[in-house]
C-alpha cells in the first residue's frame, strides 16, 4: 500500500508526469500519418471502443476509491470547492472517449464508403415539437435536480473574513484560472497574466481561419483532421486541464509541489535557487562580471528569443512543417506558427527551469521586462 | 469615364421631380464621399469624446485610503538580527535590524502582491501564492519574484521615534537602497 | 365508463374556454402535423428553433446538450443572483456578515449554494460545449464568426465568475482578486508594474503610476478595498450580464442564420 502511494507521489511530480504525458500524447492522439500508423500498430485505438471506455473508467474510479482511503488525498479531493474539478475530470475523460468513439466509428464507415453516422440520421427530418423539446425538458429538469442535491449536500465554502495583511497559505486563484497561475510560476506576470490570455483568446478565435481543411464539418471524425484535433487536444488537455489538476490537487503550502498522498508540510524545503541566462552566460561560463550596459547584458537572451520567434518559423517551414506550409500558405502559416511557438514556450520554459534552474532568458527588472 | 457619365445622367434624372429615385440607383459619388466623411468624422469625434470622459471617470481625484505614514517605536525596541512582525498586520511592514542598519520592508511580494510569511527557522520570507523566496534583507533568491522586496522611507522624529512613510518606496534594482532615506544607522 | 367520459368532457370544456384559448393559441391537444408545426411557430421561446430539424441534430450523442444547458444554467444564475441581491450589501463593513446571514438567518438559504455551484457548472458546460463544437468541426465555414462570438462568451463567462469571486469578501476572495489585479498592473505600457510604463514619462513626471493605471481602473483604488468591491459588484450584477446577453443574442441568431446546427453536407 505505502509503496504504491510513494510510487504515485514520485511519478506525479510535474517533471515526470508532464514528460510522460507529452511523450505518450502523440501516440494516443497522432498528429500525422506516421504517428497514426504506430498508433494503430500499438492498438491504442482500442481505447475508443466500449471495452476501452470501461477500462479507462475502471482505472479512474479505482484510483479515486483507493485514494480516498488516504487521509491527505481525501482532504484535498473532498474540499467543497474541489468537487467541481473531480467532476470536471470525469466529464472531460467521458466526453473525450465519447467523441473519439464516434469519430473512430465514423472513420471506419467512411473507409467502407458509407459516410458518417450523422449523414445517415440527417436524411430523416423531425419536428422540434415534440422531438427536441422533450430532450431539452429532460436535460433542464435533471440539471435543476442535480444542482438542488449538490446545494443540499455541500455548503458553499466561506473562509475567514478578508484580511489584507495575511495571505492564506497556499493562496489559489479560482480553479478555472489555475492553469494561468501555474504559468505564473514560470513566467513574469505580464506574460502569464496578460500576453498568454490574449494569445489564447486570439488563437482560439483564429482556429476557423487557420484550419483550411474543409473535411470533417458537422460530424465526428479523427482520421480526416488528425493534425487539428491533435494540436487542439494538446493545448486543451495538457496545457489546460492537466495544469488545472496539478494546481488544484498537487500545489500545497508555499506553492510547493506535493504528491497526491503527501502530507502538506508548511516547512517542506525545496531548493529553488534560480539564475538568469545572463548570469549563466557571463558569470558561470565566462567567469566575468555582468556588463553594466543592460542591452549588452541581455544580448544572449534577446538573440535566443529573436531566433526562436524569427528564425525557427522559417526553418520549420522548410523542414518539419513543409507540408503544413504548403497547405496553409505564407500568411496562415505565419499566424499559426507564431501562436504555436508562443504556446510551446510554456513547456520549454518549464524544462529550462527544471533542468537548468533558468529563471529568465531576458531579465531587465529596471523596466519590469522579463521573459 | 463611362461610370462618371452614367452618374451624371442619374443625377440629372433625380432632379426631375416627377421621377422617383429607385432603390438600386447609385448615389452621387461626390456628395456620398462628402457626407460619409462628415458622418464618420462626427462619429469618431463623439466616440473619442465619450471614451475620454468614461476613461477619466474611472480615476477619482480623492482617495479614501488609510494613512500612509506612522510611528514605529524607538530603535532600541528592535533586536539586532531579528525581523519584527509587530507592525505587519496593521501597516504591512517588517522592521529589520541588522548589525548596522534598521530598515522597513514592504510585506508585498514583488511577483503578484501576496503577503509573504517570515519563516525564522529557514531565515527567509516565503510567499504562499507562487513560492517566491526572499532573504532577510529582502533580496529575492527563489521562485518567480522578479525583483527584491521594496523598502519604505524611514526616519527619526524629534522625539527619537521611528517614522515610516509608505508613500516613498526604494527599489534595490534601481540602486535606491543606497539612499540615506531608506535606512537608519543604528 | 361514465368516469372517463366525464374527464373527456371536462377536458373539452376547458379547451373551449376563452381564457385557455387566449393563452394556448394552438389548442390543448396537439395531434396533427400542422398543430405541431404551429406550436413552434406560435411560441416566442420555441421560435429560437427552426420548425424542422435533421434527426442527428436532436440526438444527445451529437449535441451533448451542452450549449442549451449553458444557457439554462445562465438563467438559473440570473434568478438566484437577483434573489441574493435582496440581502447582500456590497460594502466592506457588511458584505461578509450578509453572506454569513444568508445561510444562517434566511429560511432554506440555499440560494448561495445553488448560485455558486451553478457558476462552477456553467464554466464546465461552456468548456464542454466548445469541445463538442471543435470535435464536430462545427467552426468551419460558414460558422467562423459564431465560433469567435463563442470564444468571447467563454471569456465573459469566466469574467462573470471572477468578479463574483470577490463578493463574499473572505480570504479566498481578496487574494484571488489581488493576484488578478496585480496581473492587470503588469500590463505592458498601461500597467504601473508592466514593461514600458516607465517610458511614458516626461522628465520626472510619470503618467502611468499606481493611481493611474489599468489595475487602478479595475479596483478603483491602489489595493483591493471598498472601491474594488463596489466596482466588481456592479460589473458582476449589471455590466457583464448586459454584455453577455448581447453576445448571446448574436450567438443564437447566428446559429440560425448560418444554416442551423452543423451537420454533414
Amino acid at each position: 500500500m505505502e509503496q504504491i502511494k510513494d510510487f504515485i507521489n514520485i511519478i506525479s511530480a510535474p517533471q515526470i508526469s508532464f514528460t510522460a504525458i507529452i511523450l505518450l500524447f502523440f501516440f494516443i492522439f497522432p498528429p500525422n500519418d506516421l504517428f497514426y500508423k504506430i498508433h494503430r500498430g500499438l492498438r491504442i485505438h482500442k481505447l475508443w471502443t466500449k471495452g476501452g471506455g470501461i477500462t479507462i473508467f475502471s482505472f479512474l474510479t479505482i484510483f479515486f476509491i483507493f485514494g480516498i482511503t488516504d487521509q491527505n488525498f481525501r482532504m484535498i479531493v473532498t474540499k467543497p470547492d474541489n468537487v467541481p474539478i473531480v467532476a470536471l475530470l470525469y466529464l472531460v475523460v467521458f466526453f473525450l472517449w465519447f467523441s473519439l468513439k464516434q469519430a473512430y466509428d465514423n472513420d471506419k464507415r467512411i473507409d467502407e464508403g458509407k459516410g458518417p453516422n450523422e449523414a445517415e440520421d440527417a436524411k430523416q427530418k423531425v419536428l422540434v415539437w415534440p422531438d427536441l423539446v422533450y430532450i431539452e425538458l429532460i436535460a433542464m429538469v435533471s440539471v435543476a435536480a442535480l444542482l438542488l442535491v449538490w446545494a443540499v449536500a455541500l455548503g458553499a465554502p466561506l473562509e475567514e473574513p478578508a484580511n489584507p495583511t495575511v495571505s492564506p497559505n497556499p493562496s489559489k486563484a479560482p480553479w478555472y484560472f489555475l492553469g494561468l497561475q501555474e504559468m505564473l510560476v514560470y513566467f513574469d506576470p505580464w506574460i502569464a497574466g496578460v500576453l498568454f490570455p490574449t494569445v489564447i483568446m486570439l488563437g482560439f478565435i483564429s482556429i476557423p481561419f487557420l484550419d483550411n481543411n474543409r473535411k470533417g464539418s458537422g460530424y465526428f471524425t479523427f482520421k480526416e483532421r488528425k493534425m487539428a484535433i491533435s494540436i487542439f487536444l494538446f493545448f486543451w488537455l495538457v496545457l489546460w486541464i492537466f495544469l488545472i489538476t496539478t494546481g488544484t490537487f498537487l500545489r500545497g503550502p508555499n506553492w510547493n509541489f506535493f504528491g497526491p498522498f503527501e502530507y502538506w508540510d508548511k516547512h517542506k524545503l525545496v531548493a529553488l535557487t534560480n539564475v538568469n541566462l545572463s548570469e549563466l552566460f557571463y558569470m558561470v561560463w565566462q567567469n566575468k562580471q555582468l556588463p553594466s550596459n543592460i542591452l549588452l547584458r541581455e544580448m544572449p537572451g534577446f538573440l535566443l528569443v529573436g531566433a526562436y520567434l524569427g528564425l525557427l518559423p522559417l526553418i520549420l517551414a522548410k523542414t518539419l512543417f513543409k507540408k503544413v506550409y504548403e497547405r496553409l500558405g505564407p500568411i496562415r502559416y505565419s499566424v499559426f506558427i507564431i501562436f504555436l511557438l508562443i504556446a510551446i514556450s510554456l513547456p520549454i520554459k518549464m524544462y529550462l527551469r527544471w533542468g537548468f534552474n533558468i529563471k529568465y532568458l531576458v531579465s531587465i527588472p529596471e523596466f519590469f521586462f522579463n521573459i | 469615364m463611362a461610370e462618371d457619365h452614367s452618374n451624371v445622367t442619374n443625377h440629372k434624372r433625380t432632379e426631375d421631380k416627377n421621377v422617383q429615385p429607385t432603390l438600386d440607383q447609385p448615389i452621387d459619388r461626390r456628395s456620398f464621399i462628402k457626407w460619409a466623411s462628415i458622418g464618420w468624422a462626427a462619429f469618431a469625434a463623439g466616440l473619442a469624446g465619450y471614451g475620454t470622459i468614461i476613461l477619466r471617470y474611472l480615476f477619482p481625484n480623492v482617495l479614501f485610503e488609510p494613512k500612509q505614514s506612522f510611528r514605529a517605536g524607538f530603535p532600541k525596541e528592535y533586536t539586532v538580527g531579528e525581523v519584527s512582525e509587530n507592525l505587519k498586520d496593521k501597516y504591512g511592514v517588517w522592521i529589520v535590524r541588522d548589525s548596522e542598519k534598521i530598515y522597513a520592508l514592504a510585506t508585498v511580494c514583488t511577483h503578484l502582491g501576496c503577503t509573504p510569511n517570515w519563516m525564522p527557522n529557514e531565515n527567509k520570507y516565503k510567499c504562499p501564492c507562487h513560492g517566491s523566496g526572499f532573504y532577510k534583507n529582502g533580496i529575492n533568491f527563489e521562485g518567480p519574484a522578479p525583483r527584491p522586496l521594496e523598502r519604505y522611507k524611514i526616519s527619526l522624529n524629534d522625539d527619537g521615534e521611528i517614522v515610516i512613510d509608505k508613500t516613498k518606496k526604494f527599489q534595490q534594482e534601481k540602486g535606491e537602497w543606497k539612499d540615506p532615506d531608506s535606512y537608519l544607522m543604528a | 365508463m361514465s368516469d372517463s367520459n366525464k374527464k373527456k368532457e371536462m377536458w373539452e370544456k376547458i379547451q373551449k374556454n376563452q381564457i385557455f384559448r387566449a393563452i394556448f393559441r394552438t389548442g390543448g391537444s396537439i395531434t396533427t402535423h400542422k398543430q405541431r408545426v404551429l406550436v413552434t411557430l406560435n411560441n416566442v421561446f420555441l421560435h429560437l428553433h427552426p420548425v424542422r430539424l435533421p434527426k442527428h441534430a436532436v440526438k444527445v450523442k451529437y449535441t451533448w446538450c451542452m450549449g442549451g444547458l449553458s444557457f439554462f444554467i445562465f438563467l438559473v444564475l440570473t434568478v438566484t443572483g437577483i434573489l441574493l441581491m435582496f440581502y447582500y450589501r456590497p460594502t466592506v463593513e457588511y458584505a461578509y456578515g450578509d453572506i454569513v446571514d444568508l445561510s444562517e438567518q434566511v429560511p432554506l438559504g440555499l440560494m448561495r449554494e445553488i448560485h455558486r455551484w451553478s457558476a462552477h457548472l456553467m464554466v464546465i458546460t461552456v468548456w464542454l460545449h466548445m469541445f463538442r463544437v471543435f470535435m464536430t468541426g462545427s467552426y468551419k465555414p460558414p460558422r467562423e464568426f459564431n465560433w469567435a462570438i463563442g470564444v468571447i462568451l467563454l471569456v465573459l463567462t469566466m469574467l462573470m465568475s471572477f468578479t463574483g469571486y470577490l463578493l463574499p469578501w473572505d480570504q479566498l476572495a481578496i487574494w484571488a482578486i489581488t493576484v488578478g489585479a496585480n496581473m492587470a498592473k503588469a500590463t505592458p505600457f498601461i500597467g504601473s508594474a508592466g514593461p514600458g510604463s516607465s517610458l511614458l514619462a516626461i522628465g520626472d513626471v510619470n503618467f502611468v503610476h499606481s493611481a493611474s493605471d489599468a489595475g487602478f481602473a479595475m479596483l478603483g483604488g491602489r489595493f483591493v478595498g471598498e472601491g474594488a468591491l463596489l466596482r466588481f459588484y456592479v460589473l458582476h450584477c449589471i455590466g457583464l450580464p448586459f454584455v453577455i446577453m448581447l453576445f448571446m443574442i448574436v450567438h443564437f441568431w447566428r446559429v440560425r442564420k448560418d444554416g442551423g446546427i452543423s451537420g454533414p453536407t
